[in-house]
């Protein structure tokens, strides 16, 4: 069962808990107090009923209901004498025996039965409700440590990517990226550690880190989703790195047809690190080729980070292709990137050494390439936008005084201005 | 006066009619009831049941003036409540109101549906206001006055059926109906003999004072506010518009085009305190609605033409209705 948490931490309060209990429990009292009002008897019930055993004629309803004030002074004393007459007919422990009905004893039953299970059922949903955001979790493991004598590098460590992790400013990659590393530092350790008290900890910590990985990504994956919705991707044949087969990737409909692509989401499933897992026999045969091109990793960079430049395209096919990843997205800002930033084809003019590049356009547009009618288009409720081919191809850099491009004239004017 | 009294009274009244009619103990009842809580009766039955007999025996038994009208369609309004006629007086002429027949404590209206609308009319005012006008002076009528109306329900040729506003202020609708074989007997034997019963004047001479002295007990009979509540919903449910606060279920939707009046629910409240006085109580029970609830009720219900098609009587409507509406 995945923890429910929003982007920020937050998990519902115990409050909502007791309100929807409470909630609960008052809906069934008003639906007991609305099935059995009617059968409460009233003054006029109950002397009705002592009228039936007397057979006394409404002598006690009307003596119970009447107002006396409107009312001729002979006829209430007549009235008073003769009820009084009739109650000597009635012995309430033999007309009106108390016992139980058995619907008493079937509702006892119930109500038991219902207070048990709600018992088993907020006990079952409790821990959910109760279990504490990621960073507090990762600070309690920080204050264990602590107490550790060989562990206190490891506390701080994880204390810092605690305060890292509540801090929204802070991207979603980066975040995984430290967990991913934080995770293999404890791993190491662990391999290290002779205590088992030790070993213990450190394995609930890693375990910790894996969870703080999937989240990310899993929420990092499910916003770039929504974002990339419809929008145009491009494709194109350029030989990729650290990819051997041929792989396509298809930003527009978000979803990737290669094997590498697919495997994160199963990997996912599984509740292992859809991104960052070093474990991953995909992104070691892309660090492993892009060792071979010998694109030397930078030693500074995180480890992901290393694999997610230089694989290019093996990765886009996996993550930014398959439009999850939304650092991709951003406008590029400030001065251009460094070379090694580029991916494989690309330079600071754009795209080098493409043969052909594949513009995939927005559904409209597509539908006008089919030739397909306005009705058509309409009853498929395709909205109109404006005709303009969208990429997601980076755009250059932009120079304050380089030339303007220089429009082409007209080919029926072209006689005419030479 | 005691209710012991008007117990008492009433049972005379009822042994000294008896006396004449054999048979239809519940009807002398029931128009004694209405007579003492100050209405009019609507008699209706095929001819030949002794509709007339009895009104004519009752205003004997109570000793009061009776005055018998025939309805015919050429009576004149002016022939029941009187005209002014040219009369000279030591020399001089003038104007005199001679009285027609509605000025009297018991009048029989006898085949009241034969006359036209405007001659019924005439007997409207003199029904709700217990008063006449005529040439533009009112003429109170005497105290008590008590309008016994009889109808024909089969012969309908030449008739005007009698318009709701007139029959509202009926307090009861009676149906007589045949007498039993054993009724038949005696009414034979007292009819075909040499001996004849008569009924005994029962009041005294001042009998119109004692009369409203009745009245008056009879409305300090008490009744308690559920049945007075139930009286109101059994009202309610007969209307059939759900905006006047009408409760309409599926039988009264299916056959009755207008419900009872408030007329109806007073007939009711008034018609069960003299059923519990008669039967020696101060107050009024539900059995008391029950009883008296139909001839309160009948004439005020319109049914519609399914209800005609059907044979739905107004009595059966009541009967579901009262089956329908709870007592609590």
């Amino acid at each position: 069962m995945s923890p429910v948490t929003t982007d920020t931490g937050e998990r519902p309060s115990e409050l909502t808990a007791i309100l929807i209990i409470a909630g609960a429990i008052g809906c069934g009292l008003l639906a007991v107090m609305l099935r059995y009002r009617p059968l409460i008897p009233g003054v006029s019930s109950a002397a009705q009923l002592v009228d039936q055993r007397a057979g006394a004629q409404d002598h006690f309803l009307t003596m119970a209901t009447i107002e006396q004030a409107h009312c001729s002074e002979s006829f209430m004393a007549r009235l008073r004498h003769e009820t009084a007459s009739f109650g000597e007919r009635v012995e309430l422990k033999r007309d009106f025996p108390y016992k139980l009905k058995r619907s008493a004893f079937w509702s006892v039953g119930f109500s038991l039965l219902a207070v048990i299970l709600m018992h088993v059922l907020v006990s079952l949903v409790e821990p959910g409700v109760r279990s504490l955001p990621v960073h507090q979790r990762l600070r309690g493991l920080a204050e264990q440590m602590a107490q550790k004598p060989g562990l206190n590098r490891l506390a701080q460590d994880l204390k810092a990517l605690a305060a890292k992790l509540e801090d929204p400013k802070i991207p979603r990659e980066e975040k995984q990226t430290l967990a991913q590393e934080m995770e293999k530092k404890v791993v190491e350790q662990q391999k290290k550690e002779e205590q088992q008290e030790n070993r213990d900890l450190l394995s609930e910590a890693a375990s910790t880190m894996k969870g703080v990985e999937q989240e990310q990504s899993a929420s990092g994956q499910d916003q770039q989703k929504d974002q990339q919705k419809g929008s145009g991707g491009i494709q194109s044949n350029l030989p990729q790195k650290g990819q051997g087969d041929s792989k396509q990737s298809q930003g527009g409909d978000g979803e990737s047809k290669s094997d590498s692509s697919a495997q994160p989401s199963k990997d996912m499933q599984k509740g292992n690190s859809a991104q960052g897992n070093p474990k991953e026999p995909g992104q070691d045969k892309n660090q492993q080729s892009a060792d071979a091109k010998g694109n030397e990793p930078d030693p500074k960079q995180p480890r992901n980070d290393q694999s997610k430049e230089k694989t290019g395209k093996s990765e886009g096919a996996s993550k930014e292709g398959a439009g999850k990843n939304q650092a991709s997205e951003e406008p590029p800002q400030g001065a251009p990137p460094a070379e090694r930033f580029y991916k494989t084809g690309e330079g600071k003019e754009g795209i080098r050494g493409a043969r052909y590049v594949t513009v995939q356009l927005p559904e409209e547009v597509a539908a006008d390439a089919k030739g397909e009618s306005r009705a058509a288009k309409e009853s498929k409720g395709i909205r109109a936008r404006p005709q303009v081919p969208v990429s997601n191809a980076p755009l250059p850099a932009h120079v304050p005084n380089a030339p303007t491009e220089k429009q082409q004239v007209p080919i029926e004017y072209r006689g005419i201005i030479r | 006066m005691e209710p012991e009294q008007f117990q008492e009274t009433f049972q005379r009244l009822e042994t000294e009619v008896q006396k004449v009619i054999v048979g239809h103990g519940d009807l002398i009842r029931k128009v004694l009831i209405a007579f003492f809580a100050g209405g009019h009766v609507l008699l209706e039955g095929v001819p030949g049941l002794g509709k007339t007999l009895l009104v004519k025996s009752l205003s004997h038994a109570l000793g009061m003036s009776f005055k018998r009208i025939q309805f015919t369609p050429d009576l004149m309004p002016s022939d029941i409540v009187g005209t002014e006629v040219l009369t000279e007086n030591i020399g001089r002429r003038e104007f005199q109101f001679k009285k027609g027949p509605i000025f009297a404590h018991v009048v029989l209206a006898d085949e009241i549906n034969r006359a036209t609308p405007k001659t019924q009319s005439a007997v409207l005012e003199a029904m709700e206001e217990r008063q006449v006008t005529v040439f533009g002076e009112s003429h109170i009528l005497e105290s008590p006055f008590m309008v016994l109306a009889t109808q024909n329900p089969i012969e309908l040729e030449g008739t005007y059926p009698l318009p709701e506003a007139q029959l509202d202020r009926f307090f009861f609708k009676l149906l007589v109906t045949s007498p039993t074989p054993a009724e038949l007997r005696e009414i034979l034997k007292r009819t075909t003999g040499t001996e004849s019963d008569d009924a005994t004047k029962v009041l005294p001479e001042d009998s119109g004072k004692l009369v409203n002295e009745m009245n008056q007990l009879l409305r300090q009979v008490m009744i308690a506010p559920p049945i007075e509540d139930y009286v109101v919903r059994l009202v309610h449910a007969t209307q059939n518009d759900a905006q006047n606060g009408g409760q309409p279920n599926g039988y009264v939707k299916q056959y009755i085009r207008f419900g009872s009046s408030p007329r109806g629910a007073q007939s009711v409240i008034l018609g069960a305190k003299g059923n519990a006085l008669i039967e020696g109580r101060v107050h009024v029970s539900y059995t008391d609605v029950e009883k008296i609830i139909y001839p309160a009720l009948r004439h005020r219900l319109i049914l519609n033409f399914q209800a005609e098609a059907e044979n739905v009587t107004a009595d059966q409507v009541i009967a579901e209705v009262i089956k329908q509406v709870p007592k609590n």
